[in-house]
């Protein structure tokens, strides 16, 4: 049971610095708590109101007063073991959502600060950052760490600065896959890591499993040369309208993958659906870049000509889209001669 | 304490040893309690993986993104098969009504997050005074384990490596090799196989005092 106990006009309940395994809820009188501002070294000073709970994170998380309790004016203060406390929150939820929500606050702005510290003049910004992790385990050979943070990166950012980049190496990851050897950082860790590759092949037959596996596992999936599956999938996610949300980003994909299967005529069919279907689609540059490469593919150089000409006439110089259609031209070139 | 988690079922995921559960500097939307398992919480700096937890079963990640909407601070990975449950804001109340005690899990773990964020800080912002930092992550270790069983007893012994204390202090190895030497020459520490024996912990929180009112 939590004990009621009274403090008179300028004692102190607690010091900043005191170990403390109490939680008090202040009932009459006035109680001050302060502190110091652990940047500028402030004193803060903050009234407990009457009913306010106060010595909660102390307590709770083991750890010595960060405040010291001065009694402002009698007081009576109600004292709870941190099992009693428990026991009373859990019958009243919401006591807890206000106090994580509080706590979530100053935790949020702690590690800011912290970050502040570490990174002074050295912020990256989020897009970089992701990229830059699936850059990082790709160099260090981590193929399957690379492939699932390029793949998070072509999902966040479909069309971003590096998205070509990021195509590319998880590509390449993907075909590293399962090749890496023993200096990996899990046998490194000495736990009993697992080393199979990724066992992205579905259960054969189960087109309902196809879908339920979305569509950055399909993304996964194509990265992984796994084409077929892949486009099993995206044609799921459109026929189902499963995922509204990427139904135009599996369309392409769809065509995509045709044209690494080869499948040439399907793939300008359908591409040149869905460029009619949606002419504003983000991916409408390089859905033409994969027309191109099927004429390409199917030895029809003068269309696929027609087709890289004509994104060099709409894309900025410098996109990714630019560099792989001048690529592929210089490539035409080559064979001619 | 053991829950029960069936009603959870629904939010249940697993994961292969060395799949990504979610990267630095994605949005964070969801947060994950670990049923089976082991995770690996991971930053790279600079060109270095840098293990910063590993977390067992009962445990929680991705907390940060609770209740508010933020990029995470740091990659997870799992180390073994993991058997995850997997929250977010909207399915939150759920975990709530069905569980109030993981809540309160979740609260618990937010206050101490707070302190070591807080003791992080301070260490860190000894700035250039690479002894102060040094001194006061031996400090900051102190105060998470428990007390000696007799008071008078001022001699402490860390498990802990010169990388431990680097990683704390925000300094490269080397850095904390040569502190840790020039300490070890004024006879404060003693460093020994795979420990670093304090040889008085009050010479150290007077030393920390004196320089945090510099």
């Amino acid at each position: 049971m939590p004990k009621a106990t009274q403090y008179k006009t300028n004692s102190v309940i607690f010091f900043q610095g005191d170990a403390g395994d109490k939680i008090f809820i202040l009932k009459a009188g006035k109680v001050l708590l302060k502190s110091n501002d652990i940047e500028t070294k402030e004193e803060i000073k903050e009234l407990v109101a009457s009913g306010e709970f106060f010595g909660v994170k102390s307590a709770l998380g083991r750890y010595p007063r960060d405040e010291t309790a001065q009694v402002l004016s009698d007081a009576e203060v109600l004292v709870f073991t941190v099992p009693e406390f428990e026991q009373l929150v859990l019958s009243n939820t919401r006591i807890i959502m206000k106090m994580l929500k509080v706590f979530s606050n100053q935790l949020r702005r702690m590690v800011s600060k912290v970050q502040n510290l570490i990174s002074k003049g050295n912020n990256k910004d989020l897009e970089t950052g992701l990229f830059g992790i699936g850059e990082y385990y790709y160099n260090n050979r981590h193929y399957k760490q690379a492939q699932h943070a390029l793949t998070r990166y072509l999902g966040h950012y479909p069309e971003g600065r590096y998205s070509a980049e990021a195509s590319e190496l998880a590509r390449k990851a993907g075909q590293g896959a399962g090749k890496t050897d023993s200096t990996d950082i899990f046998a490194a860790a000495g736990a009993e890591a697992d080393f199979t590759p990724p066992k992205a092949t579905p259960a054969p037959g189960s087109v309902d499993a196809l879908a339920a596996k979305g569509f950055f596992e399909a993304v996964a999936l194509a990265n992984q040369e796994k084409y077929l599956e892949a486009f099993k999938i995206f044609q799921k996610l459109v026929s189902t309208n499963a995922d509204p949300e990427h139904a135009a980003k599996a369309e392409f994909e769809m065509g995509r993958c045709l044209v690494f299967l080869t499948k040439y005529d399907e793939a300008i069919k359908h591409l040149t659906a869905l460029i009619t279907k949606y002419p504003k689609h983000p991916d409408l540059k390089d859905a033409l870049f994969f027309i191109g490469r099927s004429y390409q593919g199917k030895g029809d150089a003068t269309w696929a000509r027609n087709f890289f000409n004509k994104i060099l006439g709409i894309a900025a110089e410098d996109e990714p889209v630019s560099i792989k259609t001048r690529k592929a031209l210089k490539e035409l070139e080559g064979a001619k001669a | 304490m053991t829950l029960d988690l069936s009603v959870f079922n629904r939010f249940a995921i697993t994961k292969k040893a060395g799949d990504i559960i979610f990267c630095e500097y994605e949005p964070g939307d969801a947060f994950y309690l670990i049923q089976s398992g082991q995770v690996k919480i991971v930053k790279i700096v600079g060109e270095i993986e840098k293990t910063l937890d590993i977390l067992n079963p009962g445990e929680f990640f991705g907390e940060m993104a609770l209740l508010e909407e933020a990029p995470r601070s740091a990659t997870t990975m799992a180390l073994t098969d993991v058997k995850l449950l997997e929250f977010n804001r909207a399915n939150f109340e759920v975990l709530m009504q069905g569980n109030p005690q993981i809540v309160l899990n979740l609260l618990k773990l937010f206050s101490k997050r707070i302190y070591d964020q807080k003791r992080r800080f301070m260490i860190l912002n000894f700035g250039d005074d690479h002894q102060a930092r040094v001194a006061d992550v031996f400090l900051m270790l102190e105060e998470n384990q428990p007390r000696p069983a007799d008071p008078t007893d001022v001699v402490r012994v860390f498990p802990n490596s010169a990388e431990d204390i680097a990683n704390w202090a925000g300094l490269s190895v080397a850095k904390v090799s040569e502190v840790l030497k020039q300490f070890a020459n004024q006879r404060r520490v003693e460093i020994q196989q795979g420990k670093i024996v304090v040889k008085n912990i009050n010479d150290f929180t007077r030393f920390v005092k004196s320089k945090r009112q510099e």
